[in-house]
């Protein structure tokens, strides 16, 4: 038997990886598709997107929070004692302003989101379809997209702006905080350096891309939930490409929304 | 008149050929024994006959309607007069006895909470589990769930049952109750399909059998006609000769 060497057996691999890419590119389009046409359509669940807000949201603040105060300290301190030497202490207000506003807000919050929501919408969606929920919600005569899918992708897309908007205003904190403990810096000079510095564009780009980032990290986390098949193991698999998926979705995706962006800057 | 009827039903999942040709009917008010090994796909019959499976070709009609390649939006009505007991009871986990219950009653028709309160108690009652209206499931046992997943299928008062093995794994008190549940909803009128391993239940309930095998129907016939035919397939089913 001949035996398969690297030039026979990554073509494969590589095809059937492109396949599934693009199996699970169109599930997720086809379940946007979805999501588009039936929330034109009565009932709206209202009760269940206030729910989702909640589970969303406001239970993700505590994590929100530590990660924004830690990011900004951390980032105040690595620009305080690396510009020391230059004289460029005074700089590091807008330097951890400018980046958490434009990059470490919405990135680092919306990866804390796809860890802890992503991972739970896939389980919560995967255990629902083993336990024949999701089948029980269409017999019964209702969509699963209506009560499952539209109330997580709003919440989602309500709540990651705002929980961003958090993340700037706590990572700024942050900084301002170690300004003051440990690099000397004056409390309202770094606060009024921050103010005058950041323009409305540096909020718009990270609340912009928030937006983007919450359907990276909703519509996969709902696709890979609804799909699994067989049992319990698959809820597991779900969970971990959701995340995965995610969150590559978002690093990946930051890219391309930066340099977008930019152009935007430039135009205006 | 026939209320069901599946003609030249086929079925595969992937390469796996499920059903080659299934077909039989069932008239109105009858209850229907659904048998066969395991693995026979009985419940893709049920499943395929609310629109959860889709069949590959021939015809499924409930009500001279052919419901085959309805839509999901299509499928709501006929979803409202069908009822779905699933084999587990599929509660909703996070919802409670009376929010479960009230699922349907809630999505489909104008009463306010109070009357669904008033609905949900009397059915509650009828099924002896009025003390568990506030429980979870998780709280319940199996016996319970598959008696709430029935109460819950019932609601909006269906022309049609479909179970989906409802005594599986029950002790005989609880096997006792869903058979009397199943021949208090016959006694009404309400056509139905049992599937079914559980053969004394069967036999009390079902009107009629048909039996499920290499992909087809290889028989259909009256309950005490099959019964007392000693080479039935039912009878050789029975006695654990075939599978």
């Amino acid at each position: 038997m001949k035996s398969k060497t690297w030039t026979t057996t990554i073509p494969d691999d590589f095809k059937k990886s492109f396949e599934a890419f693009l199996i699970h590119l169109g599930g997720c389009g086809l379940l946007i598709k979805k999501f588009f046409s039936e929330i034109r359509t009565k009932p709206f669940y209202f009760s269940l997107l206030v729910e989702q807000i909640y589970l969303i949201g406001v239970k993700s603040l505590p994590l929100i929070i530590i990660t924004a105060l830690s990011t900004g300290m951390v980032m105040a301190l690595q620009y305080g004692f690396g510009l020391e030497k230059f004289g460029g202490k005074p700089y590091v207000p807008r330097l951890v302003a400018s980046t958490i506003l434009r990059e470490m807000g919405p990135v680092f919050t919306s990866l804390m989101l796809a860890a802890r929501v992503g991972a739970g919408i896939a389980s919560e969606i995967g255990s629902m379809v083993v336990t024949q929920q999701i089948d029980a919600i269409r017999a019964l005569g209702t969509s699963p997209i209506k009560r499952i899918v539209i109330p997580r992708v709003l919440a989602c897309l309500i709540s990651l702006p705002i929980l961003v908007a958090i993340c700037d205003v706590v990572g700024n904190l942050g900084g301002l905080i170690v300004g003051y403990y440990e690099l000397g810096l004056d409390p309202q000079f770094y606060l009024r350096r921050v103010l005058d510095t950041s323009n409305i564009q540096d909020y718009a780009v990270g609340l912009g891309k928030s937006v983007f980032f919450a359907i990276f990290i909703v519509v996969p986390a709902c696709y890979f939930g609804l799909n699994v098949k067989n049992g319990t193991k698959e809820v597991g698999l779900a969970t971990t490409k959701a995340v995965v998926t995610g969150s590559l979705l978002i690093l990946i995706g930051d890219f391309f929304l930066s340099k977008l962006f930019w152009i935007f800057d430039k135009w205006m | 008149m026939d209320v069901i009827q599946i003609k030249n039903f086929k079925k595969s999942f992937g390469t796996n050929l499920v059903h080659d040709g299934v077909t039989f009917d069932v008239k109105k008010g009858e209850c229907l024994g659904l048998v066969g090994g395991s693995g026979a796909g009985k419940s893709v019959i049920l499943r395929s006959l609310i629109g959860l499976e889709q069949a590959d070709s021939g015809s499924i009609l409930i009500n001279s309607v052919d419901i085959t390649h309805m839509s999901e939006k299509e499928l709501v009505e006929i979803r409202k007069k069908i009822a779905y007991v699933f084999q587990n009871g599929a509660l909703f986990d996070s919802m409670t006895v009376f929010d479960n219950l009230a699922y349907s009653l809630r999505a489909h028709t104008q009463l306010n909470e109070s009357q669904i309160d008033d609905r949900i108690s009397v059915q509650l009652d009828e099924f002896g589990l009025l003390s568990a209206k506030l429980l979870y499931p998780s709280e319940l046992s199996g016996g319970m769930q598959k008696r709430i997943g029935l109460a819950r299928a019932i609601m909006l008062g269906p022309d049609i049952i479909l179970y989906d093995e409802p005594t599986a794994g029950l002790d005989p008190y609880n096997t006792i109750k869903i058979q009397e549940l199943i021949l208090r909803m016959k006694s009404k009128g309400v056509t139905s399909i049992l599937v079914t391993h559980d053969m004394p239940t069967g036999i009390a309930v079902c009107d009629r059998f048909v039996f499920l095998q290499n992909k087809v129907i290889s028989e259909d016939g009256q309950t005490e006609e099959l019964l007392n035919k000693p080479d039935s397939l039912i009878n050789q089913f029975i006695k654990g000769q075939i599978v």
